[in-house]
């Protein structure tokens, strides 16, 4: 399942090329109170104590996003619309003094150790204060060996902790129908008791997407073509809003 | 075997010594089938009564059981068709037994497909297609069957049926093994295991890079431990010193990892209950892939500690409500099969109609009824094919190693 990212290409291609038709139908919109989610899913006793005096200041804000396809978000047509350049704009909103980017280093369908691989020249070079790790899914889909996985994202987290960048970890995507054809459960379950055994902050995305699926705040099954990259756009959007919500409570 | 047990299990038993070795013990058959409920159950996503399975209470869970009693049974079955009728007809047992879970595999991966099929059309949100990729090998059918049908490629709930195959394979050479010196047997299988996680050896899967789930060499391990109990069992030669501190020592595991395991759970769900020694542990107990060391010695203290709690001749064993329980575990592989199109179609349901609890109910209620139901209608088959054909003493072996 790894040697398809001709496939991704193509839907990319396809996408850019409606992109016209789609800006049309998909303006984003405002976040509703439809994708708030409990305290509970946001909080955690982990902290992110190198970013309080940042966010505090008036200097610089620089976000390195590294993962795959949803971080990519192409599926919302456009890259402006993928959650990292949401996160960029809400965070620039509620920090209107400090100058924030988020940089998106996203590339579809590598697993966690080809991540890692990337660091060295997609993540440290630009001197993140945070890095935005999205990662699990593909190591899910290719049923990658669960010890890999977990040494992956501890050499990981070691390297950016080393160089002092603070790391917060986003698990996997929700997708009600496809749970039943790949196992993600014992990955989710890596990775966050990872988080947890390491103190590292986590984004609780696939609960947070199984809460907006069970009270219809997102359908993401029966969306007609049309609506459905308007409906990725919103979702990122909300998804943006929750993470803004994760980084600035842990910088606490 | 299995002939006689679904007979024994209406009749009471015999008390004899000699005919003690005989008989099935019904604690094999009775965790066979609990295992059997629990992996229905652990195979149903965000199922609430994983919360009651072994998983929970252990940093094992059903695999173990499922690969150790297998092994257990198989030294058993095929143990006394080797020194009754000899090498060859006791290995053409065992390849007969591959064949069946071969062909078991097969038809699941059609179902499987059928699943994945309808999945990629119904799931038509770009959301997910450029992430998840389902499709892929729908687009490469040829080859994906092909490595299928090499065991090569295992897609979710494919993996385990796999793994027994291989072992069974390799299985007339542990029997041979066993006979011969069995403490060789197990330094030799200890040897392997500790290589091949030391090195990380790992069996290629398919597409390319990828590997098996449960990793044979690895595995391995506690099939040749199940099998040298059963075997040990079954010559009457006890493998463990009877001391009085060893089941004592293991009771003292089992209870220490369930009460952490079960503190990690609950930290999972609430954080403010703090997950004990998660911090110094997890690397231990995460990778059910190579058969991590805490999941191995907590399943073998589990086993050491049931041994000593559930005697052979246990009274539950006896109830009523207890046998169906041990009917699924006499009729594992049809059981099995039957689970995991269960779980796959009770995880349907529940995604597509009735998500929440009245579903959860429903699926669970009724998953576990089906399995219930074969497994009676299996042995109900067995005994008439019995009594017609009266007297074979020597009965065509299966069971269910």
């Amino acid at each position: 399942m790894s040697a398809a990212p001709r496939c991704g290409g193509l839907l990319l291609l396809a996408l850019t090329l409606a992109l016209p038709l789609l800006k049309a139908a998909a303006q984003p919109q405002a976040p509703s109170a439809a994708c708030a989610a409990p305290a509970d899913l946001l909080q955690s006793e982990t902290t992110l104590p190198g970013l309080a005096p940042i966010l505090a200041g008036h200097g610089s804000l620089t976000v390195v996003a590294i993962g795959g396809a949803s971080t990519l978000g192409a599926a919302a047509g456009d890259p402006d619309r993928a959650f990292p350049h949401r996160l960029q704009e809400i965070l620039r909103r509620r920090f209107p003094t400090l100058s924030v980017t988020v940089l998106n280093k996203a590339i579809p369908h590598q697993s966690a150790e080809e991540m890692v691989a990337r660091f060295a020249t997609d993540v440290l070079p630009f001197q993140p204060d945070l890095v935005l790790w999205e990662t699990g899914t593909t190591d899910a889909v290719r049923g990658v060996d669960l010890d890999t996985f977990a040494m992956t994202l501890q050499d990981g987290v070691d390297q950016l902790r080393r160089r002092h960048v603070a790391v917060l970890l986003i698990d996997l995507q929700y997708a009600r129908v496809t749970e039943s054809v790949i196992e993600f459960e014992p990955y989710l379950d890596a990775l966050h008791q990872f988080a947890d055994a390491n103190d590292v902050a986590l984004f609780r995305r696939f609960e947070i997407m199984q809460l907006w699926s069970e009270n219809g705040a997102f359908d993401l099954h029966d969306v007609p073509k049309a609506a459905r990259a308007a409906q990725a756009a919103q979702l990122y959007g909300c998804l943006a809003e929750r993470l803004a919500d994760v980084i600035v409570g842990a910088s606490r | 075997m299995q002939l006689t047990s679904a007979i024994r299990v209406t009749a009471p038993p015999a008390v004899g010594r000699l005919d003690d070795r005989r008989q099935r013990d019904l604690r094999l058959d009775f965790f066979r089938g609990a295992a059997l409920f629990c992996i229905f159950i652990d195979h149903i996503p965000g199922n609430l009564l994983t919360w009651a399975t072994l998983h929970n209470i252990a940093f094992c869970d059903a695999a173990e059981v499922f690969i150790f009693i297998s092994g257990f049974a198989a030294a058993m079955v095929y143990g006394r068709a080797l020194t009754q009728r000899g090498v060859l007809f006791a290995t053409a047992q065992i390849y007969r037994r591959v064949w069946q879970l071969y062909v078991a595999h097969v038809f699941i991966f059609v179902v499987f497909i059928a699943e994945v099929s309808y999945t990629v059309s119904a799931v038509n949100n770009p959301i997910y297609n450029d992430e998840l990729r389902v499709g892929d090998f729908l687009e490469q059918p040829h080859i994906a069957i092909l490595q299928a049908l090499l065991l090569r490629f295992q897609p979710n709930f494919l993996n385990i049926l796999p793994l027994y195959i291989v072992l069974l394979g390799i299985f007339p050479a542990i029997l041979i093994g066993l006979r011969r010196h069995r403490r060789l047997v197990l330094a030799a299988s200890l040897l392997l295991y500790g290589v091949s996680v030391g090195r990380g050896w790992t069996v290629p899967g398919y597409p390319d890079g990828e590997t098996w789930f449960f990793n044979p060499l690895a595995w391995q391990l506690l099939f040749v431990i199940g099998a040298l109990c059963g075997h040990s069992a079954a010559e009457g030669r006890p493998l463990l010193p009877q001391t009085p501190w060893l089941p004592r020592l293991a009771t003292t595991v089992v209870l220490v990892a369930a009460l952490i395991s079960l503190s990690w759970g609950l930290h999972e769900a609430y954080e403010p209950i703090p997950a004990l020694l998660l911090k110094s542990l997890w690397r231990f107990t995460i990778d059910k892939s190579n058969l991590a060391p805490l999941r191995l010695v907590n399943f073998l203290a589990l086993a050491i500690a049931v041994i000593r709690v559930v005697p052979r001749h246990a009274r539950f064993l006896r109830w009523r409500l207890v046998y169906p329980v041990i009917l699924c575990g006499q009729h594992s592989l049809h059981v099995f099969c039957l689970s995991i199109l269960l779980s796959v179609t009770g995880h349907f349901i529940l995604g597509e109609f009735w998500p929440g609890l009245a579903g959860q109910l429903l699926v669970n209620l009724s998953g576990v009824a089906l399995m219930i139901a074969t497994a009676a209608v299996l042995g109900w088959y067995k005994n008439a094919t019995a009594s017609t054909r009266f007297i074979d003493p020597a009965p065509a072996p299966s069971g269910d190693p």
